[in-house]
């Protein structure tokens, strides 16, 4: 028997449930044409925050609104193709939100959107030139002589490559939240970049840079198809203001890519994806051997479960790779790539789990 | 899938599931990303060749090509980047401190 249709139906609640398709009618059409229009749409990366630190497009933001109870502070390093906001989404939706309000203070290193200016960026401008400058801002703003290191994507890859490769980083506790390490196994994300196939500069345009709907049609093409799945989704949620306003709000996430620079598309191409570099636990930059091993942090792993950009078997080498093998965990998350910003798995799961670790991993507040 | 969902929306998803796993798997097959880059090649050889044919045309004219300007942006580009490093070291350099940590 379906489920959905009760085996009596009295005339009351029949009338409550024409009341409410009614209404819901009325809301759908209402949201249809808000939609279609392209009106309302949801304000997004909206936690209160001060820039303390800019050079050239990157910026480190401090976040406000929680009582910082807990040092070291916490600097996120994004990754370098997506905008940093799937990590602050929508107020009640956001991970940084969340790490504030549990008494962290919480960084942002944004990369910002590359343009002609930056084509020459290669990774030791990141590793060796943005990076150390930001979380000397961070330590000065929060008078801390070390941080908790976070990276995301390949934001984890730029955070592990500073931390191995400056003895003066005083990185405490080093998270890597979905960052790939073996290239082998990044499956259809790299396959066009494989030798044989495109080269880098086939990729860059006049700009100098990777134009961010390549960027894009790489996303898109892992599932072509699911649109009309989550279209139809939408449809049926069209009355619920909150569903929309999620729906809306990764939809414009995944459409907003942001250049590549070329010099390290090149760095990527060559070193991380052809010659699969880090696997081999080390990496030359900018004319030294960065050991991997080397990073003399607490390490934390997390990967998530049916991640389809960057798979676990991409992540799990974490484990025999980075820092000492006394001081490295693994956290495996229910959840694909975003669980790390969004979703109900990541309030369940994600937030609270990472969380806790950095907590168990800080100073305890001094008693008031 | 929600046992809440309506008909309508079950058979959506199972027909797109349908469709879409076997578009995925030619999608990431070798063969798909052969074909992706020898026509990526191709179009970019086509549109050199056009490039390099209008280009010439113009220059008949003393005209510049977009090339042109796109080369002379990158100098640009290339120049203002290096004006803008100067000019951070320089400030870096009036601040206290060495060290970049000190920055």
């Amino acid at each position: 028997m379906n489920p959905r249709i009760p085996s009596t139906l009295n005339p009351a609640d029949l009338l409550t449930r024409v009341n409410r398709d009614v209404e819901r009618s009325i809301l759908r059409a209402r949201n249809g044409i808000r939609y279609v229009r392209g009106t309302h749409r949801p304000a997004l990366g909206m936690t209160p925050k001060e820039v303390v630190w800019k050079r050239d497009k990157a910026e480190l933001w401090r976040y406000r609104g929680g009582d910082r109870r807990y040092g070291p502070p916490v600097v996120i390093v994004h990754s370098l193709v997506s905008r940093s906001y799937i990590l602050d989404l929508r107020p009640g939706n956001s991970t940084v939100e969340y790490l504030t309000r549990e008494g962290l203070d919480v960084y942002m290193l944004d990369w910002g959107v590359p343009d002609e200016l930056d084509a020459d960026n290669d990774l030791e401008r990141y590793v060796d030139y943005y990076l150390p400058r930001a979380v000397g801002a961070a330590r000065r703003a929060s008078g801390h002589d070390e941080v908790t290191l976070a990276g995301y994507c390949l934001g984890g890859v730029i955070a592990a490559l500073y931390a191995a490769g400056h003895e003066d980083a005083n990185v405490r506790n080093l998270i890597l939240m979905a960052t790939p390490v073996d290239y082998s196994e990044m499956g259809a994300m790299v396959a066009l970049l494989r030798e044989g196939r495109l080269d880098p500069d086939e990729l860059i345009d006049e700009t100098g840079n990777v134009p961010a709907d390549a960027l894009y049609s790489g996303f898109y093409m892992l599932a072509p198809t699911v649109e009309v799945a989550q279209k139809a989704t939408l449809l049926e949620n069209l009355w619920n203001d909150e569903f929309v306003e999620g729906f809306q709000a990764m939809a414009t996430w995944s459409r907003d890519h942001v250049p590549f620079p070329g010099a390290a598309f090149r760095q990527l191409v060559d070193l991380l994806v052809r010659q699969n570099i880090l696997m081999t636990g080390s990496m030359p930059l900018g004319g030294r051997q960065i050991d991997l091993g080397t990073v003399p942090s607490n390490v934390l792993n997390a990967m998530a479960e049916r991640d389809n950009v960057v798979p676990p078997p991409a992540v799990e080498p974490v484990m025999q790779l980075v820092g000492d093998a006394a001081r490295r965990e693994e956290l495996r998350l229910p959840g694909g790539h975003v669980t790390f910003g969004t979703g109900r798995s990541a309030f369940k799961h994600t937030m609270p789990k990472l969380t806790g670790w950095i907590i168990d991993h800080s100073d305890k507040p001094k008693p008031s | 899938m929600p046992a809440n969902q309506p008909l309508w929306l079950r058979a959506v998803i199972r027909l797109e599931r349908a469709i879409g796993e076997p578009i995925e798997s030619a999608v990431r097959s070798e063969t798909y990303f052969d074909v992706i880059s020898a026509s990526t090649r191709v179009r970019r050889k086509v549109l050199g060749t056009a490039e390099g044919v209008s280009k010439r045309c113009l220059h008949l004219l003393n005209l510049p090509a977009g090339s042109d300007i796109r080369t002379m942006r990158q100098q640009l580009a290339r120049m203002e980047r290096r004006l803008n490093q100067l000019s951070h070291d320089v400030a870096e350099l009036d601040e206290d401190g060495s060290g970049p940590e000190a920055r």
